[in-house]
């Protein structure tokens, strides 16, 4: 265990807890955008910076990536410089990608206006996160990769052509946060990264709930990963209901 | 023929030093200016007319093709041996004459002798005050060998510290590092031993070396002409390196666009490994390493280490969050040592005199010697190498030889795009690793770029900030996003658009972007301008608030004006003008309506009186 300061509360973590973790169990408040907890991290946003004082040196670190592996560390998440920092990648996303909700939501948030000062760019909604090509990496489908390099750079499939090893699984339209990745469902169809999808849907409630393609890919992958034929007729809820397993209420609430 | 063991590298050494015929002989520069200057041309010419002689080649005469001898300005070049006579500007027209008067006669070729700028003829490098001021260490061979040929390199001493690296305990290489205080030459002065030591202790099984010659600033030739010109010094530095942290595998990184070090480094690693100086149980040893060429793709962001790693396993190149390092994990997530082509061609000479002898030269802080290019509004463009803590103005003024034509100094760029330009005043600066940080610049790899009243800093900020823009990776929001709004802000106060507020904007702007990228790339790109800033405030003011641009680059910003005193009536500026802006006639002051004058800046590079300047236009000024 490694004890640390944030802004004044002393927290202790397991050795090599990323200071976002750290910070947040000191119950501070650190805004996130390619953070995202079921994926490895990048430190691509600098929306987390903190300030780290360490051996006598100040510096803004990205939190999510910044290991916590030694005694004595202090970090502070709310100064002037942490601020100015932050203020600085929130306008110039807002800059462009200004129609994006959840960019909108982060600069009213922060108080942050957008800069007056600039030419006007046509709005955007992709980030440049790579939370999607993270998530489809990790299900190891990699269908999709950034293209082009600085400004240029955008999230597309090899070559911009249909995604060849897409499976239609929603993973990237899942973990977008500014919703730029869209999808079409129609007659028993998903279209997706230039790509048709069968529908799969649950033999008891009906609803569509994978691909063809999807189990497909779980079928050819690892055998711990494959639905028996039996799972393969079901939703993932109706599937618990069959095996009477309880919900939660924020699951029943969802629903 | 295989080197089995130490003694069998120096009989080689003895029995080539025997056999080396002191007779008459020219070392042609063959370095990429030279040659692109016609010196492959030289050499020919000089065989012919030497065979033409009835000189017997090799044995009467040689003409020897070297790597870069640095007086880039006045190739191609070839130094006459023994006496080392230096003639610059060589034509195979020339040749016969040289054959003749000197080579044959003892008599040299004045016409093709250097003068200083008092007019007084330099007969040899000595004798010449770029060369005088130097102390080539690292470049002792570059211009000397043949780069194509190990014998030679052998034959000078080579690879014997590699042998005395061999005979002690890698531990013992370590310390000696430590000890010379050698820092890392690709900009970040990094001291290496340090390096070393922590991927020594690094846990793993593999461990790798890397020299990053991807030397990517523009007007920076250090690296390149290392690798051309004495490739097997970085080899010898890398086995050593390799030795003291246990590696088995090297890569040498090399930008493709530099095709004469990726050859010569490629026939050094194939006739090291002939040697035996490559591949397993070297010179006996039981040492076992080898070497790779990776070819980069000129993307400027792999310079820096993880994104050149990134490369390496064939991945973009695109640099990783660096909070662990690359000592502990590195390529392919092994212990790694990164370091710079130069500070490889550094370490031999750390361990043949050991590490006092290589800290008697340079600083304290920053020991030992740092190789330069020299480019810009120089007299003397060329690869100079001087004792770390040299001032900028010995290295402007005194080899340089100062400002080109009729110029006057206005500023030194040094340290690459991420680096900073420093004024007249800050000329006398010792340039070592820390006090051009503590002003705002850096040393950087040792590019460094001077300019003259006609540069205008607003633009030359403009200029740097669109090529780091442009060499955005685009991973991290600042660096991408950023990057861009600052050469919009740029581009407003280059182009009249300026608004007042942008240079305090732009200052917020550059110290918010340091503090936010991801990289070193990101985290230094904002130098270009906050160094203007700090030092040519004044010319940020004017094109904010008066939208003026008093260098006269930046069109439209300014309209000529003659100064009476100093205009001859010589009409040349009146016959450059495209709108008819000068009138005047022959021989009586001349005069330009500012009306019809559209701020060109022909006129200005025209005049050969120096009587044209750069005014504000009517009624910009608020």
């Amino acid at each position: 265990m490694k004890t640390l300061s944030v802004d004044g509360k002393t927290v202790s973590v397991e050795s090599g807890t990323m200071l976002y973790d750290a910070a947040v169990l000191a119950g501070a408040s650190i805004p996130t955008l390619c953070r995202h907890e079921g994926l490895p991290h990048e430190g691509a946003c600098r929306v987390c910076m903190v300030e780290l004082h360490r051996r006598g040196t100040v510096r803004l670190v990205a939190s999510c990536m910044f290991p916590v592996n030694e005694e004595g560390l202090e970090v502070r998440t709310d100064t002037e410089r942490v601020r100015a920092a932050r203020n600085f990648v929130i306008r110039l996303l807002l800059r462009r990608n200004g129609d994006s909700a959840a960019i909108r939501r982060l600069a009213a948030e922060e108080n942050v206006l957008p800069d007056g000062r600039l030419p006007a760019l046509e709005k955007e909604l992709c980030i440049r996160c790579g939370r999607c090509i993270r998530a489809c990496s990790a299900n190891g489908t990699d269908a999709l990769g950034f293209a082009l390099r600085g400004w240029d750079r955008k999230t597309t499939p090899p070559f911009g052509e249909a995604a060849a090893t897409c499976v239609g699984c929603l993973a990237c339209a899942e973990v977008c946060p500014t919703g730029h990745i869209s999808w079409e469902e129609k007659d028993g169809h998903r279209r997706i990264w230039g790509r048709d999808f069968a529908l799969v849907c649950c033999e008891h409630c009906g609803e569509p709930f994978a691909t063809e393609e999807q189990l497909a890919f779980l079928r050819a992958g690892h055998p711990s990963d494959a639905l028996s034929p039996e799972e393969e007729r079901f939703c993932p809820r109706c599937r618990r209901i069959r095996a009477g397993q309880s919900f939660t209420l924020e699951e029943v609430k969802d629903r | 023929m295989r080197f089995e063991n130490l003694e069998d590298l120096e009989h080689r050494r003895r029995e080539l030093e025997a056999r080396r015929a002191e007779g008459a002989r020219v070392r042609i520069c063959a370095g990429t200016g030279c040659l692109a200057g016609g010196s492959a041309h030289v050499k020919a010419a000089f065989e012919t007319e030497a065979a033409r002689r009835g000189l017997t080649l090799g044995v009467d005469f040689r003409a020897e093709t070297t790597g870069c001898h640095g007086f880039c300005e006045e190739g191609p070049l070839v130094v006459v041996e023994p006496g080392g006579i230096l003639y610059r500007r060589v034509q195979p027209g020339d040749v016969a004459e040289i054959l003749e008067s000197t080579v044959l006669g003892g008599i040299p070729v004045e016409r093709l002798l250097y003068r200083d700028a008092s007019g007084k003829v330099c007969l040899s490098e000595k004798e010449t005050p770029f060369y005088a001021g130097q102390d080539r260490q690292v470049l002792h061979r570059c211009g000397h060998i043949d780069p194509k040929e190990i014998d030679d390199y052998i034959r000078t001493g080579g690879y014997r510290a590699l042998g005395t690296a061999l005979s002690m305990e890698p531990e013992e290489v370590v310390r000696t590092v430590v000890a010379s205080g050698l820092r890392g030459r690709g900009g970040g002065g990094f001291p290496t031993g340090a390096k070393w030591e922590s991927c020594r202790r690094a846990s793993g099984t593999h461990r790798f070396v890397i020299a990053n010659g991807d030397e990517g600033d523009p007007g920076a030739f250090m690296d390149r002409s290392l690798m051309e010109g004495d490739p097997h010094s970085v080899l010898e530095g890398m086995l050593i390196g390799a030795h003291a942290v246990g590696a088995r595998k090297g890569f040498l990184y090399v930008r493709a666009e530099y095709p004469l070090a990726v050859e010569h480094l490629g026939r050094a690693i194939a006739q090291a490994r002939e040697r035996g100086l490559l591949g397993r149980n070297i010179l006996g040893s039981g040492m076992d390493f080898d070497l790779e060429i990776c070819r980069g793709g000129g993307a400027f962001v792999c310079g820096e280490s993880s994104a050149l790693m990134a490369s390496i396993e064939g991945r973009a190149g695109e640099p990783r969050v660096k909070y662990i390092r690359s000592t502990e994990r590195g390529l392919w997530n092994c212990p790694t040592v990164l370091n710079n082509v130069e500070t490889w061609a550094n370490v031999p000479l750390v361990l043949l005199r050991g590490e006092k002898a290589y800290r008697s030269k340079g600083t304290s802080g920053s020991p030992g010697t740092k190789v330069f290019s020299l480019v810009g509004k120089v007299r003397h463009s060329g690869l100079v190498e001087v004792p770390m803590g040299t001032s900028l103005r010995e290295i402007v003024f005194g080899l340089g030889g100062g400002v080109l034509g009729r110029g006057r100094f206005k500023a030194v760029q040094t340290g690459g795009p991420s680096g900073g330009c420093l004024p007249e005043e800050k000329l006398d600066l010792p340039v070592d690793f820390d006090r051009l940080v503590e002003e705002g610049s850096m040393m950087g790899s040792g590019g460094m770029i001077v300019m003259d009243q006609r540069t205008c800093m607003v633009d030359v900020a403009r200029y740097f900030i669109g090529f780091l823009a442009e060499e955005s990776c685009g991973k991290c929001v600042p660096c991408r996003e950023g990057l861009q709004a600052i050469l919009a802000i740029l581009r407003d106060l280059t182009e009249g658009r300026g608004r007042p507020g942008d240079a305090r904007r732009l200052e917020e702007m550059g110290r918010a972007l340091s503090d936010t990228a991801l990289c070193a790339l990101g985290q230094t790109a904002a130098n270009p301008v906050l160094s203007t800033l700090r030092f040519f405030s004044e010319e940020y003011r004017e094109h904010e608030e008066n939208h003026f641009c008093r260098a006269g680059v930046c069109r439209g910003l300014y309209v000529s004006r003659i100064a009476r005193e100093s205009c001859v009536g010589c009409g040349a500026c009146k016959r450059t003008c495209p709108t008819g802006a000068i009138s005047g006639e022959t021989k009586k002051v001349h005069s330009v309506d500012p009306t019809s004058c559209i701020g060109c800046g022909a006129c200005l590079d025209t005049c050969a009186f120096g009587a044209l300047a750069a005014a504000p236009r009517e009624g910009t000024t608020r």
